[in-house]
């Protein structure tokens, strides 16, 4: 379970992050000082910690079905 | 109101103190700076007209203060004969250059120094390289023109202008804590191990594993982050840069933590297996990310023998933002770590009573 969140992340994020290499030098992340390669890593940070809480979530969810199984058969 | 703080207000603190590092970081100013200039040589004797473009300043509204210099060794300065202001961002500075120079080489690389009121003092290094075919120090009668002096300290809350870096300067308040907080983080996890170690508790072994997720995560934000400031920067997302390679070789070893884990049955056999080899990436861990990037040449600051992390690199106004968001995030860090931890803690539980 937890490697399927670091292949996750992974093959979300590899593909954005080659895009960016492959563009132009006048590219819109290089105006306004670069300004928008702050805003880039901002978003990764956010995309990963939302990542997480996803997995979170549904290791939460788990636990809560058991628990009614567990009541139900109890 | 003590206990409320002890169980409860850390995590409230690490929001609050993320936050401030995300207005912060991301409302002060950077210092004006020089970001382009024209010609970017001459020989000496020429006049040069010089074409400035500038980085936050306000030439326009300076006008009569402005002052310019080419500096050569901190000493011998050449002061502009003219300056014509286009715009805040703008101006042409002209410099009559000396037919002989007092250095004995043929070739000298001047200091550009533009001063005003407003902005302060505002550097550009290497910005005109001078050739001379005749080298006779001796014979050179220096006129600078005005001195370099009364310089203006400009706005104090600012962030250093880098001409590479420019705003990405602000990527130090989100890059950088995530390596810090996965630091903080495998070393509370490695704390736990050597606890599971000693007093067989299954907690103990629960909270490393919550702890090691979260530092992988944090490791991996860490180095996305930094691929996509590379590609900016240094012009490719993974330039083979010793620290790039050190860090990922220390995730990989640390996603085998869990690799192990999973792959044993047995509860008490895994927990103690998953602790031992946990003080075992631990101790990789250190001299990947610690020792080896400082053997030899690095594209990261504070390599290659530096100290970690210098005054060029971190100035006191960084420092203030830069401190509060590695704790911020080392205590998000544990916060979600403790979330997992709880939920597993519940998961035994239920198994136990089955």
């Amino acid at each position: 379970m937890k490697l399927h969140l670091a292949a996750s992340l992974v093959f979300l994020l590899l593909p954005l992050a080659s895009a960016w290499s492959q563009s132009e030098q006048t590219d819109f992340l290089r105006q306004t000082g670069m300004i928008y390669v702050v805003v880039a890593v901002m978003a990764v940070i956010f995309v990963g910690i939302g990542i997480y809480l996803i997995y979170i979530d549904r290791k939460l969810t788990r636990l809560e079905n058991q628990i009614s199984d567990h009541d139900q058969n109890g | 109101m003590m206990h409320w703080l002890r169980t409860q207000g850390w995590k409230y603190l690490g929001l609050v103190l993320v936050l401030y590092s995300i207005v912060m970081g991301m409302v002060v100013p950077l210092h004006s700076g020089i970001s382009a200039r024209t010609p970017l040589s001459a020989d000496a004797g020429d006049t040069v007209a010089m074409h400035v473009e500038g980085y936050n300043t306000h030439f326009a509204q300076a006008q009569e203060e402005l002052r310019a210099w080419l500096m050569l060794d901190d000493s011998l300065t050449l002061a502009a004969s003219r300056i014509a202001v286009q715009d805040d961002r703008h101006l042409v500075a002209t410099f009559v250059l000396p037919p002989l120079l007092p250095t004995e080489k043929q070739v000298a690389n001047f200091t550009l120094v533009i001063d005003n009121p407003i902005d302060g003092v505002t550097l550009l290094p290497e910005a005109l390289f001078v050739r001379q075919d005749t080298v006779a120090p001796q014979a050179v009668v220096w006129q600078g023109g005005p001195e370099m002096a009364r310089l203006h300290k400009g706005p104090a809350l600012t962030f250093p202008f880098r001409n590479i870096l420019r705003e990405t300067i602000r990527n130090t308040y989100f890059h950088v804590p995530m390596w810090f907080a996965m630091i903080l983080v495998f070393i509370g996890s490695v704390v736990y191990s050597i606890r599971y170690l000693r007093r067989q508790q299954p907690t103990d072994d629960a909270y490393a594993a919550a702890l090691t997720t979260t530092g992988i995560v944090l490791g991996m934000l860490g180095l996305f982050t930094g691929m996509i400031w590379a590609n900016y920067t240094w012009g490719r997302p993974w330039s083979g840069d010793i620290k790039q390679n050190m860090t990922a070789i220390a995730l990989l070893v640390y996603l085998a933590y869990f690799v192990l884990r999973y792959s044993l049955e047995d509860r008490e056999v895994r927990a103690r297996v998953s602790a031992a080899y946990n003080v075992f990436a631990f101790a990789a861990l250190i001299p990947l990310i610690f020792v080896i990037p400082r053997l030899t040449d690095s594209l990261h600051p504070g390599n290659g023998g530096n100290p970690a992390i210098g005054s060029e690199d971190l100035d006191n106004t960084m420092r203030l933002v830069f401190y509060p968001a590695v704790i911020g995030w080392t205590l998000i860090g544990y916060w979600i770590s403790q979330l997992l931890w709880r939920i597993n803690r519940l998961e035994e539980r239920l198994l136990d009573e089955e």
